[in-house]
């Protein structure tokens, strides 16, 4: 990368330039020519990719964004400009990319974004073009680390800066989750139009940290930290009065907050203690068919029904309890083995279920009719008023869920700072050097293995009550792998990461229902592809973060320190 | 004692096929210390290179005459395995040889996945299981109350075979000494003008050969082949490697077939029937990690200090 | 004669066929330091893994303050020995800071509850376990790295956190493998001084060297290994001045010796530049743990 950099050094700036004004330019042409009559769309008019030249909405309104950002950036004296820049570039180039090809594939062939009937539409060859150029001058320009900002503030000013951080983080993420609407075969261009939301938002994002904005925010909100845990709560408690604010959009958010908090239980066994599990979802399992049985619905073998919190506990210790037996053969071998191990327990779970074993699960017919949650005299599934506004029904399942991901998130943090996390953190760094400074090995596996079950056991009782329906199909080997892919894609060890990743993971396949076949085979592929070129994942441990140094350089993992390597390099 | 014998018999066909596979798993190992969890998906996709040439390469009249159209298709099946391994181990191995354990284990994962995946999208009907021609002499073997399938009794010679010629080939040969070398100290083995590259590309090579036979032989045995009989295949063979000693040719033989004992006894005489086991499989996985990790003829794992 | 604060009795281990240590005793009383060399697989790393619990010897016992140490290196660490590694294993991507909190894990007492809800006793332990790592960190001088990644530190900067890391679990024996593999001249000095404060502090240290000077000039007593047996041991007069030794391990006259390590104690007193010393034997960093290739 250097060498290339080294080349266009001297046409950098202007590059650059040439590639913001060609955005600018995209973002006026029209993208689509008026022939199409092959497309898959059921109504070729509502489309987005239709307007007109200069009709600039839609997609089109973030690409002349980002094309004006691009001119700012290279004019303006901002610190890591080429950094700023290379983001913004990809930026569009995602947006330009994501669109042309969905043009293609879904509205009828290469004719559709060139010229067909005399009609021209380069808008999307040009956006490639300049997204291409951007990057390009931006890597000329000179990849420098993040700036940092040391610009001190008092209280109240930091109070308000948060404030607004998260407001517009609030804003953002309803934005995120309602762009291109609901997936499905109503609506077959949802999934391009979120990705193109995704790809512009992460290269407005990237340029925010490249400038050192996002830098200081965390380290602002690391300072204030109470203050911003509390804000952050009251923002995703908002949440239902957003655009997101319907019943579907909150079922989608209550979903991704069950897997975040099973994935963050994850995180401590794969990111902290560095344990490969690939049975996790099956504790996430047992938790469900428990609380399932316990619930009284109809299917169920024990005729008791207990308030939700007393069997959420007791369906989180039993899950506690099959962690510790499955990690237990760590006493006696090593890391790899290990995975084998659990992935073989999923398994047997999984056929346990299947078969009925125990009677507790009702085989492949699964355990219907659990009955909703009903805590303080509301049933969980109503909607619910709050003076005369009304909200959607699932809201109170949000809250709940939101609560549930705050709580596993605090112990993840508590744990991880403490006497105990950092034993797990040095047995995955040196388990021979960890078992020198007196730390038990074997226990300490044992207990992230027990604490990252519970976690998910809790989450599995949540599930169930919410679903109303606990069959075997949903704790699935590829269920295992689609967490361990969120925990990976987000960063291991990171919090933010696995909310963040499995956000992603579980919203894409929401949004590209047609693509649903291939779902597995992207994600086997992106981990293939994450622990290449980014093994710390998107947004990285805090401890991994000095890392990113080497990010230009190669992308090849940094984690082993070769002595000699180590002589000079203090950078 | 009629279905016992007849049990044992299926069970050396079983462990015939999943020593075959258990020496790639073994072998890889003993080279880089890597599960390579795709290594099952090597098997399958020799099974499906070998229907590809089948249906596609093997001409029409010779389709029915055995002998031609099985060597063909062994080819066939042993080209699209091994080709997968060396890509694997290429783009998806050698770029992590130096990051921590974890990451090519979770490549690995992912290369298994996405194999799997990619297959079942893109091979013709490969939704559902596929039938799989029989390549070999119809009809079964009759001694006494056993009934065993020729295209089995082939397995068994097959597998034997080619386990000796292995054995024979890590120990006599300037390879298999510059294999053992490598895997006993990569750094000393590279001072004394080892290529280390060589040495992991003729493993992945060697252990992808001996899957794409396995594939093809599993189809010919069993007339019918599916996306999912990897995954669950390189399993068994990872537990029989574990069984035996990772690291071990000999191991691995014997730990095969112990797994292919221990899955049809079990599947005729435990409760629960064949649905379990999978799950009395597992138990032996579990105990033999437990009570002796380094296997039947492992050497016990050593701290490095 | 009062009891030796280390003490290894007999300890023989084979791997294999390979006899790696025959019957080596060694004796370490309070506040000395006791150096053993050897030349190349002579058992030196491998007899450390036997007094660290990282091996179990085939026959003989150790013994710290007289009480049979267990062989598992989580209680023997417990029990008040600490080592280094000759190859630096730090955890790499934890601060410097982290890396020595992780050696008091020993003396915390905070359970997986109080980890998880950080109780009141939690955050005065923490505090606690933070003071006393940043004290040792300045004690090995390395003061104001705290957040600093180990990885990025310089290699003997690592050296030195490795041994705040290991004095971090309160021992009572301190042993160094190889603590000057791969420093320059300068480095060794300062590295010399500090186990000389380590041994002020009351502890006692084992250390392996190749650096014969430096361990002439260090140590209270001298063991050599060969072969995987001891040779000799004593003071470093008597070892210095031992045939078998100088024909087994240091192919020189002992004059020759002799006058290089006075030269080096004289540098060291006057505070010279120690830059212009040669070393006695090529300083080998040998990147494999010996002893261990069956």
């Amino acid at each position: 990368m250097s060498k290339l950099a080294n080349t266009i050094k001297p046409f950098a700036r202007p590059l650059a330039i040439l590639g913001g004004v060609l955005l600018i330019v995209a973002a006026l042409l029209p993208w689509v020519t008026f022939a199409l009559n092959s497309g898959k769309y059921p109504d070729l008019a509502t489309l987005q990719f239709f307007d007109a030249p200069f009709a600039v909405t839609g997609f089109r309104w973030h690409i002349l964004l980002l094309g004006v950002l691009v001119l700012i950036a290279v004019f303006a004296p901002i610190p890591s400009k080429g950094r700023v820049v290379r983001s913004l570039g990809w930026g569009g180039l995602a947006v330009a990319l994501i669109n042309s090809i969905f043009i293609t594939t879904e509205g009828g062939g290469l004719g559709a974004i060139t010229a067909a009937d005399g009609n021209a539409a380069f808008g999307g060859i040009v956006g490639i073009v300049a997204g291409i150029a951007v990057i390009l001058g931006g890597t000329g320009i000179g990849i420098e680390l993040p700036a940092k900002w040391k610009v001190k503030l008092s209280t109240p000013l930091a109070y308000l800066v948060l404030v607004v951080t998260f407001a517009a983080v609030l804003f953002a993420v309803a934005q995120t989750l309602t762009a291109g609407g609901q997936g499905g075969p109503a609506n077959p261009y949802a999934g391009g139009l979120f990705l193109s939301f995704l790809g512009f938002a992460a290269g407005l994002l990237t340029a925010l940290n490249g400038i050192g904005l996002i830098g200081w925010i965390s380290e602002l909100s690391e300072k204030h930290r109470v203050f911003s845990v509390v804000v952050l709560l009251a923002c995703a408690l908002l949440l239902p009065f957003t655009n997101a604010g319907s019943e579907y959009w909150m079922t989608v958010a209550a979903n991704i907050g069950i897997y975040a908090a099973t994935a963050i239980g994850l995180n401590i066994v794969v990111g902290l203690a560095g344990l490969l599990d690939l049975g996790y979802v099956a504790f996430m399992g047992i938790g469900a068919v428990v609380a399932a049985n316990l619930s009284g619905a109809a299917a169920s073998k024990v005729g008791i029904d207990l308030p939700f919190p007393i069997a959420a506990v007791i369906a989180a210790i039993i899950a506690g309890i099959f962690g510790a037996i499955v990690g237990s053969p760590t006493l006696r071998v090593r890391g790899d083995y290990l995975a084998i191990v659990t992935l073989a327990f999923g398994e047997i779970f999984t056929r346990s279920a299947q078969n009925n074993i125990g009677g507790l699960t009702n085989g492949a017919n699964a355990i219907p009719g659990v009955p909703p949650l009903d805590l303080f005299g509301k049933e969980f599934n109503e909607p619910l008023n709050i003076g005369s506004v009304e909200l959607p029904s699932g809201v109170l399942y949000y809250v709940l869920i939101v609560l549930l991901v705050a709580a596993v998130m605090a112990i993840f943090a508590n744990l991880k700072f403490s006497r105990i996390g950092r034993a797990w953190i040095a047995i995955r760094e040196d388990e021979d050097a960890a078992r020198a400074m007196g730390i038990k090995t074997g226990k300490a596996k044992i207990l992230a293995f027990l604490v990252g079950a519970t976690l998910a056991g809790l989450a599995g009782a949540v599930f169930a009550h919410k679903n109303g329906t606990v069959s075997y199909e949903s704790f699935k080997f590829l269920e295992s792998v689609t967490l361990l892919a969120a925990v990976i894609l987000g960063g291991m060890g990171s919090i933010p990461g696995a909310v963040l990743g499995a956000s992603l993971l579980f919203v894409l396949p929401e949004k590209l229902r047609e693509f649903s076949d291939y779902r597995l085979m992207i994600f086997g592929l992106a981990l293939v592809l994450i622990m290449r070129f980014r093994p710390q994942g998107l947004v990285p441990d805090r401890h991994r973060r000095a890392e990113l140094a080497g990010e230009d350089v190669g992308g090849v993992p940094v984690d082993e320190v070769h002595e000699h390597d180590t002589k000079g390099a203090t950078a | 004692m009629s279905t016992l014998l007849q049990q044992l018999a299926n069970g050396v066909v079983q462990g015939a096929l999943i020593a075959l596979i258990a020496l790639g798993y073994t072998m890889v190992y003993g080279i880089i210390q890597l599960i390579n969890f795709a290594h099952g998906e090597v098997f399958m996709v020799g099974a499906y290179g070998g229907l590809a040439t089948y249906t596609w390469i093997v001409p029409e009249s010779v389709k029915d005459v055995w002998y031609v159209s099985l060597p063909i298709v062994l080819v066939g099946g042993v080209a699209v395995s091994v080709a997968i391994a060396l890509l694997m181990e290429r783009f998806a191995y050698r770029p992590l040889r130096n990051a921590p354990r974890l990451a090519p284990l979770i490549t690995a994962l992912g290369v298994s996945v996405f194999l799997q995946e990619f297959v079942r999208n893109f091979y013709p009907n490969a939704t559902a299981a596929l039938p799989f021609p029989g390549v070999f002499v119809q009809g079964q073997l009759v001694i006494g109350p056993i009934r065993v399938g020729w295209s089995g009794i082939l397995l068994i010679g097959v597998s034997v075979l080619l386990s000796i010629a292995l054995q024979t080939y890590i120990n006599r040969s300037r390879m298999g000494r510059a294999m053992r070398a490598t895997a006993q100290d990569p750094d000393t083995a590279k001072l004394m003008g080892v290529n280390p590259d060589r040495v992991i590309v003729l493993t992945f090579v060697l252990g992808a050969a001996l899957a794409g036979v396995a594939g093809v032989l599993f189809g010919t045995y069993l007339n019918n082949i599916n996306t999912d009989m990897g995954f669950q295949t390189g399993i068994f063979a990872f537990t029989a490697a574990v069984l035996g000693g990772v690291g071990s040719i000999r191991g691995a033989v014997v730990g095969a077939f112990i797994i292919g004992l221990v899955k049809t006894l079990a599947g005729q005489y435990m409760p629960g029937g064949t649905q379990y086991d999978y799950v009395w499989i597992f138990v032996v996985l579990i105990l033999v990690l437990v009570f002796r990790p380094q296997g039947l003829f492992g050497e016990p794992e050593r701290v490095r200090a | 004669m009062s009891t030796p604060v280390l003490e290894a009795r007999d300890v023989s281990m084979v791997f294999g066929g390979l006899k790696a240590l025959q019957n080596v005793s060694l004796k370490l009383d309070e506040g000395k330091v006791v150096g053993l060399i050897g030349p190349n697989g002579a058992g030196k790393t491998t007899f450390f893994n036997c007094l660290t619990g990282l091996y179990t010897p085939t026959t003989g016992s150790v013994l710290l303050k007289g009480d049979v140490l267990p062989g598992d290196p989580a209680k023997v660490t417990t029990a008040g020995v600490a080592r280094t590694f000759q190859n630096i294993r730090l955890f790499p991507s934890m601060t410097v800071l982290e890396n020595v909190m992780v050696g008091r894990h020993v003396r915390m007492k905070q359970g997986p509850l109080a980890s998880i809800f950080h109780g009141p006793g939690y955050q005065k332990g923490e505090r606690a376990a933070r003071e006393r790592s940043a004290e040792l960190l300045e004690f090995v001088n390395l003061p104001g790295i705290e957040e600093e990644l180990a990885r990025n530190l310089p290699y003997g900067d690592q050296r030195r956190l490795e041994i705040a890391r290991a004095l971090a679990t309160d021992p009572a024996v301190l042993l160094l493998d190889e603590p000057t593999a791969g420093m320059n001249p300068q480095e060794t000095e300062a590295t010399r001084q500090l186990i000389l404060a380590i041994r002020e502090t009351g502890v006692s240290v084992v250390v392996i060297e190749h650096d014969i000077k430096f361990i002439f000039s260090l140590c209270d007593s001298v063991s050599v290994l060969v072969q995987g047996q001891l040779l000799v041991e004593g003071s470093p007069e008597v070892v210095r001045r031992d045939p078998r030794v100088i024909e087994a391990y240091l192919g020189k006259p002992p004059d020759e010796v002799e006058a290089e390590v006075q030269a080096m104690v004289e540098e060291t007193r006057q505070h010279g530049d120690a830059a212009e010393s040669t070393t006695v034997l090529p300083v080998v960093t040998d990147p494999k743990p010996e002893g261990e290739q069956a």
